[in-house]
């Protein structure tokens, strides 16, 4: 499971986000101080930083240089929506930023690219006895192909990255709005649809359950 | 300084001075004066006058000539005391020294009014800084814990975010304050994330969003244009049309000196007597007092960042059809260098 060190100074927001990424699947850890925490990151060992400019005692961006000349961990700064923080951060080696207020969808879908580009999640993944190739747009098995449209795709691996969880719409929307496919209610209800039909032609009946008002599910 | 203003000011003293020769001129007729001597005395009088009278008039006419053409240059009046040579008169001295005390008086009056300005700026940031933190956790809240009403308190959250965001580019549009970052930007990238963060609104009503042709970099700041592109939709999505399917359409041209951006959609559209005035501070126009809440703000705040980024930003027009806004980027050879 991946572990993700949370350095963000306001309770609360802390609070609600680690329950965020725990109920999203990940392992979450917080500094006990604002004074060291670059050691506290480097003994956690975590997958992924999630890292607040405006901290109390150090800034945000010393921190990650401070981390970046002993770790390449990759870093996702949480910014304030003002000034050009993205710029300097990037700039020290953030991976990602991300303004507040947080879109809970649009962080963990940022959450998920950085570790995927990190090589810290199976770039060839598995769903049964298929092999899903992002690139191909394709599942495989010995003999059987199915080939699925870019939205399918998308739609398909969002539900494989939370198999056997409840997906929300808006994190099916959210996917496919970040890839500039900007589907409408009715479009994702057709590409969900079609992607059901494709999977039960291949003999996989039933594989993507829906939960009324809650979501989509892959089993 | 006109001469002519001058010799009308000194009347009175040429007519004391007049008398005065009359009364001189009587004074030596009574005694017997030889009239000779009184012709040349007249003349001596009377020329020594003109003389001073006239180098008085052209040093006072040098100066003010000079003065006043200045101040007509000048493009912050204030300052004329800086550009001012000290005459070689009383009058004019004490007139500098004047000009010098108002003046320095003007500028420590404006520092203070420039000194609140920033700070209250400052504050506005850190408030709205601090503000997105609580809206923040009840974001996640409603996400981690949904309940019945989540959509509505997310579109409430929203407004609540929206509303903040406007605060925060109203003061930055307001102080010429160096905090945007001109770089290279994708319009794709801009667009995508402007549209994801109104994705719930614009999917609430059903409005299709059409994007093409927008593999362009142009010179802005990221952030700027998302907020600006982000108004753009939250006007189009205020206004649609009840008639038809709403739709925005996103597409980008490139012309030889510059790049344009253009945004429209299919609602109510605005009257053609609003249309020039629809980037006017508080403006709400005929469609914001017709049933829509309009504060007059939005597009006011996106004419300025855009002036501000040096962005040149359009509209037409027609009602019941469309509306479409043109953002204008020069491709300046100057930023690339």
């Amino acid at each position: 499971m991946n572990r993700i060190f949370i350095v963000e100074d306001d309770t609360a927001v802390c609070g609600e986000l680690c329950r965020l990424l725990k109920s999203a699947g990940y392992e979450t850890a917080t500094p006990l101080s604002f004074e060291r925490t670059v050691p506290e990151i480097l003994a956690c060992a975590p997958q992924l930083v999630l890292l607040d400019i405006n901290l109390p005692i150090i800034s945000g961006e010393m921190i990650l240089c401070e981390l970046r000349r002993k770790s390449d961990v990759p870093v996702i700064m949480v910014t304030a929506a003002s000034g050009s923080d993205e710029v300097i951060s990037l700039g020290c080696g953030a991976d990602d930023y991300i303004t507040k207020p947080y879109d809970p969808s649009v962080l963990l879908l940022r959450i998920a690219a950085v570790l995927r580009r990190a090589g810290k999640l199976p770039m060839c993944e598995k769903w049964r006895d298929l092999a899903v190739d992002t690139a191909k747009g394709s599942l495989t098995r010995e003999n059987t192909e199915i080939i699925l449209t870019k939205n399918e795709m998308l739609i398909f691996r969002q539900l494989l990255s939370k198999q056997g969880k409840i997906v929300t719409r808006d994190e099916l929307m959210t996917a496919l709005w970040d890839s500039d496919e900007f589907l409408g209610d009715n479009a994702l209800t057709v590409n969900i649809s079609r992607l059901r039909a494709k999977l039960a032609e291949a003999g996989y009946n039933d594989a993507v359950e829906t939960r009324k008002k809650q979501g989509y599910i892959l089993k | 300084m006109k001469i002519s203003d001058h010799l009308r000011d000194r009347l009175p003293d040429y007519m004391t001075m007049l008398f005065t020769f009359a009364a001189i001129v009587l004074f030596m007729d009574a005694f017997h004066v030889n009239t000779g001597i009184i012709i040349s005395t007249g003349i001596l009088f009377w020329l020594g006058n003109a003389l001073c009278e006239m180098r008085e008039i052209m040093r006072r006419k040098s100066f003010y000539d000079t003065l006043t053409e200045r101040l007509e240059g000048l493009d912050k009046k204030y300052l004329i005391c800086e550009m001012t040579d000290e005459p070689d008169f009383f009058e004019g001295k004490l007139l500098c020294d004047i000009l010098r005390e108002t003046g320095a008086s003007m500028c420590e009056e404006n520092l203070k009014y420039r000194n609140a300005a920033a700070e209250f700026r400052e504050f506005i940031e850190m408030w709205v800084h601090e503000i997105k933190l609580p809206l923040s956790s009840l974001q996640l809240m409603v996400h981690n814990t949904p309940c019945e009403n989540s959509d509505k308190i997310n579109e409430q959250l929203r407004r609540i975010d929206g509303c903040t965001d406007m605060v925060l580019y109203y003061a930055r549009s307001e102080n010429a304050q160096k905090d945007h970052m001109i770089l290279k930007t994708s319009l794709k990238k801009a667009v995508t994330a402007a549209a994801v963060k109104n994705r719930e609104d614009l999917l609430l009503r059903d409005i299709a969003l059409c994007v093409r042709d927008l593999g362009f970099t142009v010179m802005t700041d990221s952030k700027w244009l998302e907020f600006i592109i982000g108004q753009l939709m939250a006007n189009s999505i205020k206004f649609i049309s009840q008639e038809r399917s709403p739709e925005i359409s996103i597409w980008a041209e490139e012309l030889p000196d510059k790049i344009v951006l253009h945004f429209r959609d299919n609602g109510i559209g605005i009257p053609d007597g609003d249309l020039p005035r629809i980037f006017e501070k508080t403006f709400t126009g005929e469609n914001g007092r017709s049933g829509c809440r309009s504060t007059g703000m939005g597009l006011y705040i996106v004419k300025s960042l855009c002036e501000r980024l040096g962005h040149n930003i359009q509209v037409r027009s027609q009602v019941n059809l469309f509306t479409e806004f043109e953002i204008a980027f020069e491709k300046n050879d100057f930023y690339y260098a």
